[in-house]
């Protein structure tokens, strides 16, 4: 189901930001009443300017950044399982640090719906996206599940990063771990057992026993062999996940230098032990292991199926293998793919699993708001999502069940019929971000004082969407939910009110006028509804002291704008491949931010917070 | 035979014009400001991984070796690969699948408007001044006035009230051939050879044909609808100015009947002036097809060329952009040829 419905439909899987940012600031984000309510009673009460900033921590006299910093190599040198609390605590000062030093705003989290006809049975997905649900429990009473889905580009899983494509692949192709339905809990999906050995760098997989769709019995060289292939291959996009730090850091060996340097060929620290064993050797305590492996990448394919490495002649090219050709495990089988128009695929008879109970499982691209409309008021999706040009929030009557999602009806539509809604938080933030370069801490301050959160989501994005006060997401943040509470409480620029004052104030202690206003740039990219919301944030600090100019950028200019640190403030999103919080935070290292070593030395987000530790040693 | 020679000197011109095009293509590709890997990878594009993908797309060449691979590539026809949209994908394959649904489309944005615009045009033109004439050539104006992508997105909402009957009084999904849906690609194998080398086993289903008709017929008289209204206009002044003419009145004072004089005399003079019309829609259509493909769901060229610039498919837009303009130059030679030969007065006076 396409939760993205936008100018550009194409949202990058999981493991990218701001691709599904372009998507779904324009698309399917639903309101969370409850949450909105919450906030708004639970706050506003002795937030005065100043709250916020070293609260107890006993640390007052390090700047934020340096915090932030500090912070971060003490989460990175403590990767055991018993110093959770440690890391907890250090993940905590980083979000501190940032709210009160206001380098970067989040705006909302993302919100995603689903809308079904009662044709179908279908389990409720999970915070991390329905494309990770596979439909081997799906039932429709004629035996195929019609679905919508936005382009696809391409069906081999090393070379799967955009949500489209990770859709069909899930379904076809199995890894070792997954998460069902989408829920944020680890489950096994083709491995029986993991063992991880005392200093945590070598894990052994036991496999259970599975056939795959060209009839070949599944083996532990599988997995080897399909994991070279995400190192080694030429059309890998993800190798990183596999070997770089912060991921899984899986020993092996490069050759060549800086940009030139490539994996040696074999040189991988995973292997088949015997038929039913993996073993597979990391640099690096990770804690996040097995939520990494659930990757779509990571998927087992028969061994020498493609001819793309070393040692291997293939039955298909790499071409194939992304375009016509697919062989996995899982509960369906592929069928067709008809350029641009139509995707199928087919029960898998001996699948090890349980299920499949569907016959088929048909994807009609479409990707224009009408076309979509129509497509579903004709009855001839299941599962759908409504673009939000034809959403009403007041169409949904839904109740929160035990895990925050909201579950109900929606409707009429146009055609007359209700249908299911499911709506869920999602595991994504989107937000304005500066360049400390640019952008003086007490500008950044008056922003965050006049944004109005709920205002916000509810004008321009129809109320979908949910109130973002922290970077990493209230479901995985660090200390629980009562630790979110505190520090949404503690949240010091006036939330859901735009503060005037309070703006002002920090303006003139820093000497900005109205007369001599700061000035800056906001970049957005080319989406109605992030220019709206940075028109409203112009209008409202414009007689501040703030003079703020808009602009708007195609995504990858945007992207590599952002690189050569030439942002000065600017809209992005980022979207959790896995429920952890460092694989968000570690943008957030102030050295980590340095424009100048992005892309190739840095990989944070475009802050240059790092410029602020220099002026204060 | 000087008027030959300017038509050689016509297809001599269109060469330089098309290497103008092929470079000016190739700076905007290589040399302008997006990123094709930052297109590819998102913003998590890693040095390393980045890197590669540079050393594979042959960005690291010195410019002039790219240049010339590019203008090589373009001449012989390997239009390269797909970077986003259909990852490694030829770009030649992907033409081949949504070229046909285009042409398709066009087929009919032109046939309808034909037998509608022109008989309506002549119907106005020799009732002129008439009740008939107001109406047609009233409605013929807001129908031009009507842009594209609004009429879509009408023909989309009533129809789709049509659905088990409905305020229209008929239900277009089930009049003739069956529908599941009012958007989405025809189906164009209705046609064909199960065996392409040598050609054999010849089919065809007229089933199909009706629902490939069927399927396209609100998307076409939307993109037609402009010229619909454009050739009703032409074709009523056309056929207001042969009957003044004086060959008609010499026709009438002859004592021939209307219906021979009409028939014979009017109807084939006042095309004249439409045959240039209609060969000059044909670039209005690669243009128009592209929302219209959009909003009705169909997968063809317009809806590729769309996409391809939104998502920072450069290679492919690039293509496509280079095959518009083939095609655009082709047109041209071809009306330079169809006057050549028609209109002895072409090149006498160059």
């Amino acid at each position: 189901m396409p939760n993205d419905n936008g100018v550009s439909r194409r949202s990058f899987l999981k493991a990218t930001s701001a691709g599904a940012a372009t998507a779904a600031v324009a698309g399917c984000f639903g309101g969370d009443e409850g949450n909105g309510d919450g906030n708004g009673d639970g706050n506003g009460n002795g937030n005065e300017s100043g709250n916020g900033n070293g609260n107890g921590n006993g640390d007052g006299d390090l700047s934020n950044v340096e915090k932030a910093q500090q912070a971060w190599e003490r989460a990175q040198d403590n990767p055991a399982p018993e110093d959770e609390e440690t890391r907890m605590e250090a993940y905590l000062e980083m979000e501190e640090a940032i709210r009160d030093d206001m380098i970067l705003l989040p705006l909302y989290h993302g919100l995603t719906e689903r809308f079904w006809y009662d044709t179908v049975e279908v389990e409720p997905t999970g915070s991390l996206g329905s494309h990770r649900q596979q439909h081997n429990e799906t039932t429709t009473e004629d035996g195929t599940l019609n679905l919508i889905n936005s382009g696809v580009s391409s069906l081999d899983p090393i070379q799967s990063t955009d949500t489209a494509s990770g859709v069909i692949i899930n379904q076809v192709y199995e890894n070792l771990v997954h998460y069902p339905n989408g829920v944020p809990e680890v489950e096994n999906q083709l491995v029986e057992e993991v063992n991880v050995s005392d200093d945590l760098l070598t894990y052994t997989f036991t496999i259970k026993e599975a056939q795959f769709h060209d009839g070949s019995e599944l083996t532990a060289s599988d997995f080897v062999y399909a994991w070279r292939r995400l190192a080694e291959s030429t059309a890998s996009e993800r190798a990183n996940f596999l070997v770089e730090p912060g991921f899984l850091a899986v020993e092996h060996e490069t050759e060549g230098e800086g940009e030139e340097a490539t994996i040696v060929p074999d040189s991988l620290g995973v292997e088949a032990v015997d038929d039913r064993t993996i073993e597979m050797r990391i640099t690096e305590p990770q804690p996040s292991t097995l939520d990494i492996l659930t990757y779509d990448s990571f998927a087992a394919m028969p061994e020498g199926l493609v001819g793309d490495i070393e040692g291997y002649d293939g039955e298909y090219s790499q071409e194939q293998i992304s375009q016509e050709v697919m062989v996995g495990c899982g509960p369906f089988q592929f069928d067709m793919w008809e350029g641009g128009t139509e995707v199928q695929v087919t029960a898998f008879d001996n699948y090890h699993g349980s299920g499949p109970e569907l016959d088929a499982i048909h994807w009609q691209i479409i990707e224009d708001d009408e076309a979509i409309r129509t497509y579903y008021n004709e009855r001839n999706a299941d599962i759908f999502g409504i673009p939000t040009p034809f959403y009403d929030q007041d169409k949904i009557e839904a109740e929160e069940d035990d895990m925050g999602r909201q579950i109900g009806t929606y409707g009429e539509l146009e055609n007359g019929d209700t249908v299911n809604y499911l709506g869920v938080s999602e595991m994504s933030t989107f937000y304005f971000a500066f360049n400390a370069r640019y952008a003086d801490k007490a500008v950044r301050q008056a922003i965050a004082y006049v944004t109005d959160h709920e205002e916000l989501i509810n004008q321009v994005f129809a109320g979908r969407g949910v109130e973002a006060f922290s970077f990493t997401p209230p479901g995985i943040f660090p200390g629980g939910n009562e630790a979110y509470q505190t520090f949404v409480e503690e949240w010091p620029y006036t939330p859901n009110e735009t503060d005037r004052e309070g703006a002002q104030q920090v303006l003139e202690e820093a000497g900005f006028t109205p007369d001599e206003p700061a000035e800056l740039t906001l970049t957005t990219y080319e989406s109605e509804v992030f220019n709206e919301a940075a028109t409203i944030t112009r209008d409202k600090v414009a007689d501040l002291g703030i003079e703020l100019e808009l602009e708007q950028s195609e995504f990858n200019t945007l992207i590599s704008r952002g690189e050569d640190g030439e942002l000065q403030f600017y809209s992005l999103g980022w979207i959790w491949s896995y429920p952890s919080i460092a694989y968000g935070l570690f943008g957030f290292e102030p050295e980590n931010t340095n424009t100048e070593k992005i892309p190739e030395d840095a990989d944070g987000y475009y802050l240059d917070w790092q410029v602020e530790m220099e002026s204060e040693e | 035979m000087s008027r030959w020679r300017y038509f050689f000197q016509r297809v001599l011109l269109s060469i330089p014009v098309l290497f103008l095009v092929m470079t000016l293509l190739f700076v905007i590709l290589r040399m302008g400001p997006l990123d094709p890997v930052a297109a590819m990878l998102g913003p998590e594009a890693s040095g390393a991984q980045a890197a590669q993908i540079r050393e594979n797309m042959g960005l690291n060449e010195p410019l002039w070796q790219q240049y010339v691979d590019f203008m090589v590539g373009l001449i012989t026809f390997d239009l390269g690969q797909s970077w986003v949209l259909r990852r490694g994908y030829s770009v030649t394959s992907m033409v081949a699948t949504y070229g046909p649904r285009t042409v398709w489309l066009g087929f009919w944005a032109i046939l309808l408007p034909l037998f509608i615009g022109i008989p309506l045009g002549f119907y106005a033109g020799l009732n002129s001044n008439s009740w008939g004439d107001y109406i047609a050539s009233f409605s013929g104006i807001v129908w031009l006035a009507m842009p594209n992508f609004w009429l879509a997105i009408m023909f989309l909402a009533i129809l789709r009230q049509t659905q088990g009957g409905g305020f229209l009084g008929f239900d277009w999904y089930t009049i003739g051939p069956n529908i599941d849906s009012i958007i989405g690609t025809p189906p164009l194998d209705f046609v064909g050879f199960t065996q392409l080398f040598p050609p054999g086993g010849f089919y065809f289903n007229g089933g199909e044909l009706a629902v490939a008709i069927k399927v396209i017929l609100p998307a076409a008289i939307v993109l037609g609808s402009a010229s619909m209204a454009t050739e009703l206009r032409i074709g009523r002044t056309a056929v207001l100015e042969t009957i003044n003419s004086n060959y008609v009145e010499t026709a009438k004072a002859k004592g021939l009947s209307n219906r021979v004089i009409i028939w014979k005399h009017v109807f084939r003079n006042a095309l004249i002036p439409l045959v240039p019309i209609i060969t000059n829609e044909a670039f209005l259509l690669i243009g128009g097809s592209v929302i219209v493909e959009v909003v009705f769901g169909i997968n063809g060229i317009g809806r590729l060329y769309f996409m391809s610039l939104t998502q920072g498919d450069l290679p492919l837009a690039g293509s496509l952009v280079y095959i518009f303009t083939i095609i655009t130059i082709s047109m041209n030679i071809l009306q330079d040829l169809l006057y050549t030969i028609l209109d002895p007065r072409v090149g006498y006076d160059q």
